[in-house]
Protein backbone atom coordinates (compact mmCIF):
# COMPACT_ATOMS: atom_id res chain seq x y z
CA UNK A 1 0.00 0.00 0.00
CA UNK A 2 1.29 3.22 -0.79
CA UNK A 3 -1.03 5.66 1.45
CA UNK A 4 -3.29 4.28 4.25
CA UNK A 5 -5.60 6.13 6.57
CA UNK A 6 -7.01 4.28 9.05
CA UNK A 7 -9.72 5.55 10.92
CA UNK A 8 -8.81 9.06 10.11
CA UNK A 9 -10.81 11.71 11.85
CA UNK A 10 -10.31 15.73 11.45
CA UNK A 11 -12.08 18.04 14.12
CA UNK A 12 -12.59 21.89 13.83
CA UNK A 13 -13.58 23.53 17.01
CA UNK A 14 -16.04 27.07 15.71
CA UNK A 15 -18.23 29.37 17.67
CA UNK A 16 -17.50 31.84 20.62
CA UNK A 17 -15.50 31.13 23.65
CA UNK A 18 -17.54 28.98 25.88
CA UNK A 19 -19.99 27.84 23.54
CA UNK A 20 -17.57 26.21 21.38
CA UNK A 21 -18.62 23.33 19.28
CA UNK A 22 -16.77 20.56 17.78
CA UNK A 23 -16.81 19.69 13.91
CA UNK A 24 -15.82 17.20 12.52
CA UNK A 25 -14.62 17.69 8.74
CA UNK A 26 -14.23 13.69 8.51
CA UNK A 27 -14.86 11.19 11.05
CA UNK A 28 -13.25 7.53 11.00
CA UNK A 29 -12.31 7.28 7.49
CA UNK A 30 -10.35 4.20 6.37
CA UNK A 31 -8.86 3.74 2.81
CA UNK A 32 -5.93 2.43 1.09
CA UNK A 33 -4.47 3.37 -2.14
CA UNK A 34 -2.13 0.14 -3.56
CA UNK A 35 0.70 0.33 -6.11
CA UNK A 36 -0.57 1.38 -9.14
CA UNK A 37 -3.85 2.08 -8.36
CA UNK A 38 -6.47 5.07 -8.60
CA UNK A 39 -8.62 5.64 -5.71
CA UNK A 40 -11.68 7.53 -7.13
CA UNK A 41 -13.20 10.03 -3.98
CA UNK A 42 -16.41 11.21 -4.92
CA UNK A 43 -19.10 13.26 -2.96
CA UNK A 44 -20.63 16.27 -2.20
CA UNK A 45 -19.04 19.62 -1.67
CA UNK A 46 -18.82 19.57 2.55
CA UNK A 47 -18.86 16.21 2.10
CA UNK A 48 -15.28 16.04 3.47
CA UNK A 49 -12.84 15.24 0.05
CA UNK A 50 -11.04 18.20 0.55
CA UNK A 51 -9.60 17.32 3.93
CA UNK A 52 -9.36 13.95 3.00
CA UNK A 53 -7.09 15.40 0.30
CA UNK A 54 -5.14 17.34 2.95
CA UNK A 55 -5.00 14.55 4.99
CA UNK A 56 -3.51 12.17 2.33
CA UNK A 57 -1.18 14.72 1.52
CA UNK A 58 0.45 15.46 4.90
CA UNK A 59 -0.45 18.77 5.23
CA UNK A 60 -2.87 18.46 7.84
CA UNK A 61 -2.12 16.27 11.26
CA UNK A 62 -5.80 14.21 11.96
CA UNK A 63 -7.23 14.19 14.81
CA UNK A 64 -7.37 11.33 15.70
CA UNK A 65 -6.43 7.60 13.27
CA UNK A 66 -3.18 6.84 11.40
CA UNK A 67 -1.93 8.35 8.20
CA UNK A 68 0.72 5.75 6.63
CA UNK A 69 2.87 6.95 3.48
CA UNK A 70 4.80 4.06 2.65
CA UNK A 71 4.00 1.79 5.50
CA UNK A 72 5.53 4.57 7.77
CA UNK A 73 3.90 7.79 9.23
CA UNK A 74 4.19 11.42 7.53
CA UNK A 75 7.83 12.68 8.10
CA UNK A 76 8.10 16.10 10.35
CA UNK A 77 9.97 17.55 7.74
CA UNK A 78 7.92 17.20 4.69
CA UNK A 79 11.08 18.13 2.62
CA UNK A 80 12.05 14.38 3.62
CA UNK A 81 9.09 13.64 0.86
CA UNK A 82 10.23 15.39 -1.74
CA UNK A 83 9.45 14.81 -4.90
CA UNK A 84 7.98 11.53 -3.78
CA UNK A 85 4.13 12.78 -3.61
CA UNK A 86 2.98 15.72 -5.67
CA UNK A 87 -0.43 17.13 -6.13
CA UNK A 88 -2.52 18.60 -8.84
CA UNK A 89 -5.48 21.10 -7.73
CA UNK A 90 -8.29 22.79 -8.09
CA UNK A 91 -8.06 26.00 -9.81
CA UNK A 92 -6.64 26.48 -12.76
CA UNK A 93 -6.52 30.00 -12.81
CA UNK A 94 -4.41 30.08 -9.46
CA UNK A 95 -2.48 26.62 -10.31
CA UNK A 96 0.84 28.71 -11.80
CA UNK A 97 2.62 31.29 -10.01
CA UNK A 98 1.77 34.18 -12.43
CA UNK A 99 5.10 36.16 -12.05
CA UNK A 100 6.70 32.40 -13.18
CA UNK A 101 7.39 31.57 -16.93
CA UNK A 102 6.07 28.00 -17.33
CA UNK A 103 8.90 25.87 -17.21
CA UNK A 104 10.09 27.46 -13.85
CA UNK A 105 7.00 26.57 -12.93
CA UNK A 106 7.63 22.90 -14.45
CA UNK A 107 11.33 22.74 -12.96
CA UNK A 108 10.41 23.96 -9.68
CA UNK A 109 9.76 20.43 -7.89
CA UNK A 110 13.15 19.30 -9.43
CA UNK A 111 14.96 23.14 -7.90
CA UNK A 112 13.92 22.02 -4.66
CA UNK A 113 15.14 19.09 -4.46
CA UNK A 114 18.82 20.32 -6.12
CA UNK A 115 18.82 18.52 -9.38
CA UNK A 116 19.54 19.94 -13.16
CA UNK A 117 16.69 20.63 -14.77
CA UNK A 118 18.40 20.04 -18.15
CA UNK A 119 15.88 18.88 -20.89
CA UNK A 120 13.72 17.49 -18.53
CA UNK A 121 11.92 20.72 -18.81
CA UNK A 122 11.03 20.18 -22.14
CA UNK A 123 10.21 16.47 -22.27
CA UNK A 124 7.64 17.32 -19.43
CA UNK A 125 5.92 19.69 -21.81
CA UNK A 126 6.04 17.03 -24.51
CA UNK A 127 4.01 14.32 -22.41
CA UNK A 128 1.53 16.30 -21.48
CA UNK A 129 0.66 17.28 -25.07
CA UNK A 130 2.31 20.99 -25.29
CA UNK A 131 5.29 21.94 -27.17
CA UNK A 132 8.69 22.67 -25.10
CA UNK A 133 7.87 26.01 -26.87
CA UNK A 134 5.43 26.60 -23.62
CA UNK A 135 8.17 27.02 -20.91
CA UNK A 136 8.74 30.92 -22.35
CA UNK A 137 5.18 31.44 -22.00
CA UNK A 138 3.22 32.92 -18.49
CA UNK A 139 0.43 31.43 -16.92
CA UNK A 140 -1.72 34.51 -18.55
CA UNK A 141 -1.18 33.62 -22.03
CA UNK A 142 -2.40 30.06 -21.37
CA UNK A 143 -6.30 28.63 -21.20
CA UNK A 144 -7.47 26.76 -18.44
CA UNK A 145 -6.57 23.20 -19.92
CA UNK A 146 -3.10 24.28 -20.70
CA UNK A 147 -2.19 25.45 -17.28
CA UNK A 148 -3.94 22.33 -16.12
CA UNK A 149 -1.61 19.94 -18.20
CA UNK A 150 1.59 22.08 -17.00
CA UNK A 151 0.21 21.28 -13.31
CA UNK A 152 0.27 17.77 -14.04
CA UNK A 153 3.77 18.18 -16.23
CA UNK A 154 5.19 20.27 -12.57
CA UNK A 155 3.44 17.16 -10.70
CA UNK A 156 5.21 14.16 -12.60
CA UNK A 157 8.57 15.97 -13.39
CA UNK A 158 9.87 14.36 -10.48
CA UNK A 159 8.56 10.76 -11.26
CA UNK A 160 6.20 10.92 -7.84
CA UNK A 161 5.51 7.25 -6.59
CA UNK A 162 2.01 9.15 -5.23
CA UNK A 163 -0.33 12.18 -7.06
CA UNK A 164 -3.37 13.64 -4.88
CA UNK A 165 -5.82 15.05 -8.19
CA UNK A 166 -8.22 17.36 -6.40
CA UNK A 167 -11.03 18.14 -8.29
CA UNK A 168 -8.31 18.24 -11.12
CA UNK A 169 -10.39 18.70 -13.82
CA UNK A 170 -13.60 20.23 -12.49
CA UNK A 171 -13.07 24.08 -13.49
CA UNK A 172 -12.34 23.03 -16.99
CA UNK A 173 -15.29 22.44 -19.97
CA UNK A 174 -16.43 19.58 -20.42
CA UNK A 175 -14.22 18.48 -23.79
CA UNK A 176 -10.86 19.85 -22.25
CA UNK A 177 -11.77 17.90 -18.81
CA UNK A 178 -12.19 14.44 -21.32
CA UNK A 179 -8.60 15.53 -23.27
CA UNK A 180 -7.12 15.87 -19.77
CA UNK A 181 -8.47 12.28 -18.23
CA UNK A 182 -7.36 10.44 -21.24
CA UNK A 183 -3.67 12.03 -20.70
CA UNK A 184 -4.05 11.16 -17.04
CA UNK A 185 -4.65 7.51 -18.17
CA UNK A 186 -2.14 7.44 -20.81
CA UNK A 187 0.64 9.19 -18.52
CA UNK A 188 -0.47 7.04 -15.28
CA UNK A 189 -0.09 3.84 -18.23
CA UNK A 190 3.07 4.73 -18.83
CA UNK A 191 4.91 5.93 -15.22
CA UNK A 192 2.68 3.61 -12.76
CA UNK A 193 1.96 5.84 -10.26
CA UNK A 194 -1.07 5.96 -7.66
CA UNK A 195 -3.20 8.48 -8.07
CA UNK A 196 -5.91 9.42 -5.46
CA UNK A 197 -8.58 11.20 -7.62
CA UNK A 198 -11.05 13.20 -5.87
CA UNK A 199 -14.32 15.26 -7.38
CA UNK A 200 -17.47 15.47 -7.15
CA UNK A 201 -18.21 14.36 -10.52
CA UNK A 202 -18.81 10.68 -10.83
CA UNK A 203 -18.58 10.33 -14.30
CA UNK A 204 -15.12 11.67 -13.95
CA UNK A 205 -14.40 9.38 -11.50
CA UNK A 206 -15.89 6.80 -12.91
CA UNK A 207 -13.83 6.74 -15.92
CA UNK A 208 -10.67 6.79 -14.32
CA UNK A 209 -11.08 5.33 -10.69
CA UNK A 210 -10.27 1.70 -10.34
CA UNK A 211 -11.68 1.61 -7.23
CA UNK A 212 -14.26 3.93 -5.51
CA UNK A 213 -15.17 5.70 -2.23
CA UNK A 214 -18.06 7.11 -1.77
CA UNK A 215 -17.92 10.47 1.15
CA UNK A 216 -21.39 11.80 2.65
CA UNK A 217 -21.15 13.96 5.56
CA UNK A 218 -17.87 13.36 6.20
CA UNK A 219 -17.64 9.86 6.62
CA UNK A 220 -17.16 7.22 3.41
CA UNK A 221 -21.09 5.04 3.15
CA UNK A 222 -19.04 2.40 0.77
CA UNK A 223 -15.85 1.79 -1.23
CA UNK A 224 -16.19 -0.72 -4.04
CA UNK A 225 -14.17 -1.71 -7.29
CA UNK A 226 -15.33 0.34 -9.67
CA UNK A 227 -16.29 -2.18 -11.73
CA UNK A 228 -18.67 -3.58 -9.15
CA UNK A 229 -19.90 -0.64 -7.99
CA UNK A 230 -21.60 0.68 -11.90
CA UNK A 231 -23.58 -2.59 -11.67
CA UNK A 232 -24.54 -3.19 -7.90
CA UNK A 233 -23.84 0.38 -5.48
CA UNK A 234 -24.59 -0.95 -1.72
CA UNK A 235 -25.65 1.93 -0.26
CA UNK A 236 -28.71 3.96 -1.10
CA UNK A 237 -26.83 7.34 -1.64
CA UNK A 238 -23.98 5.30 -4.21
CA UNK A 239 -27.48 4.28 -6.17
CA UNK A 240 -28.87 8.18 -6.04
CA UNK A 241 -25.58 9.69 -7.24
CA UNK A 242 -25.37 7.02 -10.00
CA UNK A 243 -29.07 7.68 -11.19
CA UNK A 244 -28.33 11.08 -11.44
CA UNK A 245 -25.36 10.66 -14.15
CA UNK B 1 5.28 40.06 -18.09
CA UNK B 2 2.78 42.67 -19.09
CA UNK B 3 3.51 46.06 -19.84
CA UNK B 4 2.95 48.78 -17.51
CA UNK B 5 0.64 50.92 -18.83
CA UNK B 6 -1.35 53.98 -17.15
CA UNK B 7 -3.89 56.47 -17.44
CA UNK B 8 -2.90 60.06 -18.72
CA UNK B 9 -3.21 61.44 -15.56
CA UNK B 10 -1.70 59.16 -13.55
CA UNK B 11 1.33 59.54 -16.24
CA UNK B 12 1.01 63.19 -15.70
CA UNK B 13 1.32 63.01 -11.73
CA UNK B 14 3.96 61.02 -12.87
CA UNK B 15 5.81 63.76 -14.94
CA UNK B 16 5.34 65.96 -12.21
CA UNK B 17 6.72 63.83 -9.89
CA UNK B 18 9.79 63.37 -12.21
CA UNK B 19 9.86 67.07 -12.71
CA UNK B 20 10.37 67.45 -9.18
CA UNK B 21 13.55 65.25 -8.77
CA UNK B 22 14.57 67.07 -11.48
CA UNK B 23 14.77 70.88 -9.57
CA UNK B 24 15.90 69.02 -6.69
CA UNK B 25 18.73 67.69 -8.51
CA UNK B 26 19.16 70.94 -10.13
CA UNK B 27 19.74 72.34 -6.81
CA UNK B 28 22.88 69.90 -6.24
CA UNK B 29 24.66 71.91 -8.77
CA UNK B 30 23.00 75.57 -7.64
CA UNK B 31 21.49 76.05 -11.06
CA UNK B 32 19.41 78.83 -9.99
CA UNK B 33 22.65 79.91 -7.68
CA UNK B 34 23.55 79.20 -3.82
CA UNK B 35 20.62 78.72 -1.19
CA UNK B 36 22.43 80.00 1.61
CA UNK B 37 23.89 83.41 -0.48
CA UNK B 38 22.60 86.83 -0.01
CA UNK B 39 21.62 87.98 -3.22
CA UNK B 40 19.36 91.26 -2.64
CA UNK B 41 17.48 93.58 0.18
CA UNK B 42 15.29 91.53 2.08
CA UNK B 43 11.61 89.98 1.48
CA UNK B 44 11.77 91.41 -2.19
CA UNK B 45 8.68 90.11 -4.46
CA UNK B 46 9.86 88.09 -7.31
CA UNK B 47 11.83 90.50 -9.72
CA UNK B 48 14.70 89.23 -11.69
CA UNK B 49 17.65 88.07 -9.93
CA UNK B 50 15.26 86.21 -7.32
CA UNK B 51 12.36 85.22 -9.28
CA UNK B 52 10.18 83.82 -6.42
CA UNK B 53 11.40 86.30 -4.24
CA UNK B 54 13.51 87.08 -1.35
CA UNK B 55 13.38 85.99 2.14
CA UNK B 56 13.59 87.70 5.68
CA UNK B 57 18.13 87.64 4.92
CA UNK B 58 18.18 88.35 1.46
CA UNK B 59 18.64 85.21 0.13
CA UNK B 60 16.53 83.94 -3.37
CA UNK B 61 13.47 81.75 -2.66
CA UNK B 62 14.26 79.69 -5.61
CA UNK B 63 17.36 78.16 -4.85
CA UNK B 64 15.93 77.34 -1.42
CA UNK B 65 12.64 75.68 -2.41
CA UNK B 66 14.85 73.57 -4.87
CA UNK B 67 17.16 72.17 -1.89
CA UNK B 68 14.39 71.97 -0.09
CA UNK B 69 12.07 69.94 -1.87
CA UNK B 70 15.47 67.89 -2.40
CA UNK B 71 15.27 67.37 1.47
CA UNK B 72 12.15 66.58 1.61
CA UNK B 73 11.74 64.08 -1.37
CA UNK B 74 15.37 62.41 0.02
CA UNK B 75 14.04 61.86 3.22
CA UNK B 76 10.87 60.73 2.81
CA UNK B 77 11.76 58.36 0.09
CA UNK B 78 14.27 56.59 2.35
CA UNK B 79 11.63 56.18 4.81
CA UNK B 80 9.26 54.94 2.84
CA UNK B 81 11.89 51.96 1.52
CA UNK B 82 12.83 51.62 5.32
CA UNK B 83 9.09 50.89 5.29
CA UNK B 84 8.85 49.00 2.07
CA UNK B 85 11.18 46.67 3.49
CA UNK B 86 9.84 45.96 7.05
CA UNK B 87 6.18 45.49 6.04
CA UNK B 88 6.99 43.13 3.49
CA UNK B 89 8.91 41.20 5.97
CA UNK B 90 6.87 41.71 8.88
CA UNK B 91 3.69 41.54 6.51
CA UNK B 92 4.62 38.32 4.47
CA UNK B 93 5.47 36.47 7.38
CA UNK B 94 2.33 37.32 9.30
CA UNK B 95 0.39 36.42 6.71
CA UNK B 96 1.87 33.07 5.61
CA UNK B 97 2.71 32.14 9.02
CA UNK B 98 -0.42 33.09 10.94
CA UNK B 99 -0.69 31.98 14.58
CA UNK B 100 1.11 33.60 17.73
CA UNK B 101 3.75 35.40 14.67
CA UNK B 102 1.02 36.74 13.43
CA UNK B 103 -1.10 38.21 16.58
CA UNK B 104 2.07 39.35 18.14
CA UNK B 105 3.09 41.46 14.78
CA UNK B 106 -0.86 42.44 14.29
CA UNK B 107 -0.83 43.79 18.30
CA UNK B 108 2.04 45.59 17.99
CA UNK B 109 0.95 47.33 14.42
CA UNK B 110 -2.32 48.08 15.84
CA UNK B 111 -0.85 49.86 19.07
CA UNK B 112 1.61 51.97 16.77
CA UNK B 113 -2.05 52.56 14.11
CA UNK B 114 -4.05 53.92 17.53
CA UNK B 115 -0.97 56.93 17.74
CA UNK B 116 -2.55 59.88 15.18
CA UNK B 117 0.61 60.89 12.83
CA UNK B 118 1.78 63.92 14.04
CA UNK B 119 1.52 63.08 17.64
CA UNK B 120 3.63 59.89 16.87
CA UNK B 121 5.90 62.11 15.12
CA UNK B 122 6.33 64.41 17.91
CA UNK B 123 6.83 61.23 20.70
CA UNK B 124 9.65 60.22 18.77
CA UNK B 125 11.07 63.78 17.97
CA UNK B 126 11.53 64.05 22.08
CA UNK B 127 13.17 60.72 22.01
CA UNK B 128 15.31 60.67 19.60
CA UNK B 129 15.78 65.05 19.75
CA UNK B 130 14.75 66.98 17.05
CA UNK B 131 16.65 66.30 13.71
CA UNK B 132 16.48 64.59 10.20
CA UNK B 133 16.66 61.05 11.86
CA UNK B 134 14.15 62.27 14.05
CA UNK B 135 11.50 62.87 10.78
CA UNK B 136 12.94 59.79 9.37
CA UNK B 137 11.84 57.45 12.01
CA UNK B 138 8.92 58.97 12.81
CA UNK B 139 7.65 58.78 9.02
CA UNK B 140 8.64 55.11 9.22
CA UNK B 141 6.40 54.86 12.28
CA UNK B 142 3.19 56.16 10.71
CA UNK B 143 3.61 54.83 7.36
CA UNK B 144 4.25 51.14 8.44
CA UNK B 145 1.05 50.52 10.29
CA UNK B 146 -1.38 50.19 6.99
CA UNK B 147 1.53 49.12 4.79
CA UNK B 148 1.97 46.07 6.64
CA UNK B 149 -1.29 45.30 7.07
CA UNK B 150 -2.68 45.16 3.66
CA UNK B 151 0.69 43.00 2.87
CA UNK B 152 -0.42 40.85 5.25
CA UNK B 153 -4.13 40.62 3.91
CA UNK B 154 -2.44 40.40 0.35
CA UNK B 155 -0.55 37.39 1.73
CA UNK B 156 -3.28 35.56 3.22
CA UNK B 157 -4.43 35.54 0.08
CA UNK B 158 -1.57 34.27 -1.87
CA UNK B 159 -1.17 31.76 0.94
CA UNK B 160 -3.96 30.02 0.36
CA UNK B 161 -3.57 30.00 -3.34
CA UNK B 162 -2.62 26.47 -5.42
CA UNK B 163 0.89 27.22 -6.52
CA UNK B 164 1.81 27.78 -3.25
CA UNK B 165 0.16 24.58 -1.75
CA UNK B 166 1.61 23.09 -4.47
CA UNK B 167 5.66 24.31 -4.16
CA UNK B 168 5.04 23.18 -0.05
CA UNK B 169 3.98 19.65 -1.35
CA UNK B 170 6.80 19.73 -3.44
CA UNK B 171 9.37 20.08 -0.38
CA UNK B 172 9.61 23.32 -1.00
CA UNK B 173 11.09 25.53 2.55
CA UNK B 174 10.40 28.46 3.83
CA UNK B 175 12.39 31.05 2.23
CA UNK B 176 11.88 29.28 -1.18
CA UNK B 177 7.93 29.89 -0.65
CA UNK B 178 8.17 33.34 0.28
CA UNK B 179 10.61 34.68 -2.01
CA UNK B 180 9.54 32.92 -4.99
CA UNK B 181 5.78 32.43 -4.57
CA UNK B 182 4.45 34.71 -1.92
CA UNK B 183 6.72 38.02 -2.21
CA UNK B 184 6.53 38.73 -6.09
CA UNK B 185 2.54 38.23 -5.97
CA UNK B 186 2.22 41.06 -3.40
CA UNK B 187 5.01 43.17 -4.63
CA UNK B 188 1.98 45.25 -6.32
CA UNK B 189 0.36 46.01 -2.95
CA UNK B 190 3.82 47.17 -1.85
CA UNK B 191 4.25 48.92 -4.63
CA UNK B 192 1.27 50.86 -4.38
CA UNK B 193 0.98 51.53 -0.87
CA UNK B 194 4.63 52.71 -1.30
CA UNK B 195 3.67 56.06 -3.19
CA UNK B 196 0.80 56.26 -0.61
CA UNK B 197 3.41 56.24 2.00
CA UNK B 198 5.31 58.72 -0.06
CA UNK B 199 2.99 61.41 0.06
CA UNK B 200 2.24 60.41 3.90
CA UNK B 201 6.17 61.11 4.59
CA UNK B 202 6.11 64.16 2.74
CA UNK B 203 3.49 65.64 4.66
CA UNK B 204 4.68 64.12 7.93
CA UNK B 205 8.30 65.73 6.93
CA UNK B 206 6.27 68.77 6.32
CA UNK B 207 4.44 68.95 9.80
CA UNK B 208 7.49 67.84 11.99
CA UNK B 209 9.92 70.43 10.38
CA UNK B 210 7.15 73.30 10.29
CA UNK B 211 6.72 72.27 14.34
CA UNK B 212 10.80 72.35 14.58
CA UNK B 213 11.10 68.78 15.10
CA UNK B 214 12.75 67.61 12.13
CA UNK B 215 14.88 69.36 9.57
CA UNK B 216 16.81 72.33 11.25
CA UNK B 217 17.48 75.43 9.53
CA UNK B 218 19.88 76.67 7.69
CA UNK B 219 19.16 73.55 5.68
CA UNK B 220 15.63 73.84 3.81
CA UNK B 221 13.29 71.61 3.83
CA UNK B 222 9.67 72.23 2.54
CA UNK B 223 7.97 72.26 6.03
CA UNK B 224 11.14 74.49 7.10
CA UNK B 225 10.94 77.14 4.69
CA UNK B 226 6.92 76.95 5.30
CA UNK B 227 7.61 77.41 8.94
CA UNK B 228 9.54 80.46 8.11
CA UNK B 229 7.16 81.87 5.00
CA UNK B 230 4.48 81.82 7.87
CA UNK B 231 6.14 84.56 10.31
CA UNK B 232 6.40 86.99 7.31
CA UNK B 233 3.17 85.49 5.82
CA UNK B 234 1.37 89.18 5.53
CA UNK B 235 4.34 91.19 4.44
CA UNK B 236 5.91 88.50 1.86
CA UNK B 237 3.44 85.70 1.14
CA UNK B 238 5.57 84.81 -1.90
CA UNK B 239 8.04 82.72 1.30
CA UNK B 240 5.49 80.54 1.59
CA UNK B 241 3.16 80.31 -2.10
CA UNK B 242 6.72 79.15 -3.08
CA UNK B 243 7.35 75.90 -1.16
CA UNK B 244 3.42 75.42 -0.03
CA UNK B 245 2.29 75.05 -3.46
CA UNK B 246 5.45 72.72 -3.85
CA UNK B 247 4.30 70.44 -1.52
CA UNK B 248 1.09 70.57 -2.56
CA UNK B 249 2.39 69.51 -6.21
CA UNK B 250 3.99 66.78 -4.67
CA UNK B 251 1.89 65.21 -2.87
CA UNK B 252 -0.79 65.52 -5.09
CA UNK B 253 0.80 63.88 -8.07
CA UNK B 254 2.09 60.99 -6.15
CA UNK B 255 -1.51 60.06 -4.97
CA UNK B 256 -2.78 60.59 -8.79
CA UNK B 257 0.45 58.05 -9.64
CA UNK B 258 -0.50 56.13 -6.90
CA UNK B 259 -4.02 55.37 -7.90
CA UNK B 260 -3.04 55.01 -11.27
CA UNK B 261 -0.63 52.06 -9.77
CA UNK B 262 -3.99 50.56 -8.34
CA UNK B 263 -5.93 50.43 -10.73
CA UNK B 264 -2.97 48.39 -12.80
CA UNK B 265 -2.31 46.31 -9.74
CA UNK B 266 -5.69 45.63 -8.34
CA UNK B 267 -7.92 44.48 -10.75
CA UNK B 268 -6.21 41.89 -11.93
CA UNK B 269 -5.07 41.04 -7.82
CA UNK B 270 -8.56 40.91 -7.16
CA UNK B 271 -9.95 39.04 -9.86
CA UNK B 272 -12.36 36.07 -8.66
CA UNK B 273 -11.59 32.47 -8.87
CA UNK B 274 -14.76 31.85 -11.70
Amino acid sequence: MILELDDVTVSFTTGPPLRRRRLDAVRGVSLAVAEGETLGVVGESGSGKTTTSRVALGLRRPTSGTVLFDGRPFPRRRRDLAGRIQAVLQHPHWSLNPRMRVGQSVAEPLAVLGRPAGSLVAEALEQVGLGAGFAERYPHELSGGQRQRVSIARALITRPSFVVLDEAVSALDVSVQAQILNLLKDLQAEFRFSALFISHDLGAVRYVADRIAVMRDGEIVETAAAAAFHTAPEHPYSRQLLESL
Amino acid sequence: MKKLRLDPLSLAGLACLLLLVLLALGSLVDAAGDPDAIVGPRLRPPGPGWWLGTDNLGRSVLPRVMEGVGTTLLLSSAAVLVTAALSAGFGVLAGYRGGYLNELIMRVVEVLYSFPAIVLAVLVAAVAGPGQLAALASIVLVTIPLMTRLVRAAAVAVAGRDYVTAAVISGARLPRVLGRHVLPNVAGTIAVQGTYALSVGISVEGGLSFLGFGVQPPQASLGVLIRQGGTYMMAAPWLIIGPGAVLVLAILSINVFGDGLRDRFEPRETRSLV
